[in-house]
């Protein structure tokens, strides 16, 4: 029962960790590359129909 | 729900299920390719049509083995699945007895919800059915409406009667069962798509092009609401991410194990997306329905990247398809039945590979950069494969082998492979009511809020329901919209 009372504590208030500048790197590699993709391919099925 | 510790417990056994899975399912395909030569071995099985009279709701599904009768059926049904089930736990050592009596109830009642889903006052859609039962009125859920009979059947007897749930809990094993059925329906996607080859190649690109792009923004977005927004650490954040925005349970798991978490953390986001997913197959389906009902294959792709389990996701599918079909036959238009379905599946199986991709990629980040400790294990490509689930295996095989053979049987042989494969998906359709009936069982709202779950439900529901449906949604249209399934013959 302490185990999920430090449980509950635990995922009511942690402690805050900043970013690190690899997860801002990580973050941003992943959306940019993401919507890059998402565009440059919703753009080209349309016009030369790819698929 | 199950407590933490058999979860976690469940979470080691992963692996041997994935494999376990691919035996099961792959032994039935085969067994009834059989009688697509030879002699029926499966035809017992047992079928249900949609009912008015309950004498007429059940039969063997090969008029072979009628004198068995409706019942007779199920019994052997529910007596062969228990020995192929029971052999599984053994070798997962799993208290057989246990298993054997849980099981047994399990199965009846998922099985009883079956039924009552298939009455024909919950079932019937069609004005010719209307006219066939001479109803007046209908819930039109279709005959799948029995996957939400069985959910909500699990749900009660989590939220109102624990103790008779923990009791079940040898045979409440969603993952396996939903494995097994995904095994299965490779063989009945390849002859879905063998009679419009080009159709179901470009759905496969298009599936592969959409989940690309899923992963990527998806989890971006969600860890960084999670760490920004909510303020989770990076431990906690990570599964979630994995488990929000990929495929769920799998994906929280795999993540944890990769950045090297705490089990519980993994664990206790499984059981979110459980929860979570119990709500969009109650929901999702039936807006699906109503709004893309004129775009039957965005709807099938969106849930493939909206609902984060595969059992919740494939038996979401199998709803929908059955719901927009039918809206579309009382409009005059017949469509194929499984193309949307397939598209379902297509997408969540293409997610379910790059999980291991994905996962590396956060091992190595974490190993090397976050977490870099002297000396200790750092992320290996092999990990890539070890990760990989193993009964995607047994999907592409049965998906290859059916289509083989579809490509190459001559046209007197046709009908009875056609047979065969619709034998092997009522195996398929009775794992995907025992996993339905499993996730409503395993999900105990009150215990989940006791767990402090509050903050991390409140994480997933901004995400889920302010951004990855949405998103799921632009993506799904962008790639699937103008392109239909094929009109039946």
């Amino acid at each position: 029962m302490s185990d999920l009372n430090a449980l509950k504590q635990e995922l009511a208030k942690s402690e805050v960790e900043p970013l690190l500048p690899i997860e801002k790197k990580l973050i941003g590699w992943s959306l940019g590359l993401g919507l890059g993709l998402l565009i440059g391919l919703a753009v080209l099925n349309r016009v030369f129909g790819l698929f | 729900m199950t407590d933490t510790a058999a979860v976690a417990r469940g979470a080691q056994l992963e692996l041997s299920e994935d494999w376990l899975a691919v035996i099961v399912g792959i032994a039935i395909f085969a067994l009834s390719l059989v009688g697509a030569a030879g002699p029926d071995l499966l035809g017992w099985v047992v079928t249900t049509s949609v009912w008015a009279d309950p004498g007429k709701a059940l039969a063997p599904f090969s008029k072979a083995y009628a004198s068995l009768g409706g019942f007779g059926s199920l019994v052997v049904t529910y007596a062969a699945l228990l020995a192929v089930l029971g052999a599984a736990v053994v070798a997962l050592k799993i208290d057989i007895r246990r298993f054997a009596a849980a099981f047994t109830v399990v199965f009846f009642l998922a099985y009883g919800s079956w039924i009552v889903g298939s009455q024909a006052n919950l079932a019937v859609v069609t004005p010719a059915d209307f006219k066939k039962f001479g109803l007046s009125w209908s819930l039109r859920l279709t005959n799948e409406g029995g996957y939400v009979v069985a959910l909500v059947l699990g749900l009660v007897i989590a939220n109102f009667f624990p103790r008779f749930g923990d009791w079940l809990s040898a045979a409440i094993r969603p993952e396996l069962y939903i494995k097994i059925a995904i095994v299965i329906i490779g063989a009945s996607l390849a002859v879905t798509a063998v009679g419009k080859l080009n159709l179901a190649t470009s759905l496969l690109w298009r599936g592969v092009v959409a989940i690309i792009e899923a992963y990527l923004i998806y989890w971006a977005v969600v860890y960084f609401v999670a760490r920004k927004w909510f303020g989770f650490s990076r431990e906690w954040a990570a599964p979630l991410a994995s488990g929000i925005s990929i495929c769920g349970v799998s994906a929280a798991i795999a993540t944890g194990g990769a950045i090297r978490a705490r089990p519980v953390v993994p664990v206790l986001v499984s059981s979110l997306v459980v929860i979570f997913a119990v709500v969009e197959v109650l929901i999702l389906p039936f807006l699906a329905a109503t709004f893309l009902s004129h775009e039957p294959l965005v709807a099938g792709a969106w849930l493939g990247l909206a609902v984060k389990t595969d059992g919740a996701a494939l038996a979401a599918g199998g709803i929908t398809d059955a719901l927009i079909l039918a809206r579309a036959a009382s409009e005059g238009v017949n469509y194929q039945p499984g193309w949307i379905l397939g598209t379902t599946a297509t997408v969540k199986v293409f997610i379910d590979i790059f999980i291991g991709v994905w996962t590396f990629v956060l091992g190595y980040i974490w190993t090397n950069h976050i977490d870099r400790l002297p000396g200790s294990a750092r992320a290996r490509p092999i990990e890539i494969w070890q990760r990989f689930p193993k009964f995607i295996l047994g999907f592409l095989l049965t998906f290859v082998v059916g289509l083989a053979i579809a490509l190459s049987i001559d046209a007197a042989a046709a009908p009875r492979f056609t047979a065969a494969v619709a034998e092997s998906n009522v195996f398929r359709v009775i794992f995907f009511i025992l996993t339905f009936f499993s996730i409503g069982v395993l999900s105990n709202f009150r215990k989940l809020w006791e767990q402090g779950l509050g903050r991390l439900a409140a994480v997933y529901f901004v995400s889920l329901f302010g951004f990855v449906i949405w998103v799921g949604l632009l993506i799904s249209w962008l790639f699937f919209a103008g392109v239909k399934p094929p009109l039946a013959n």
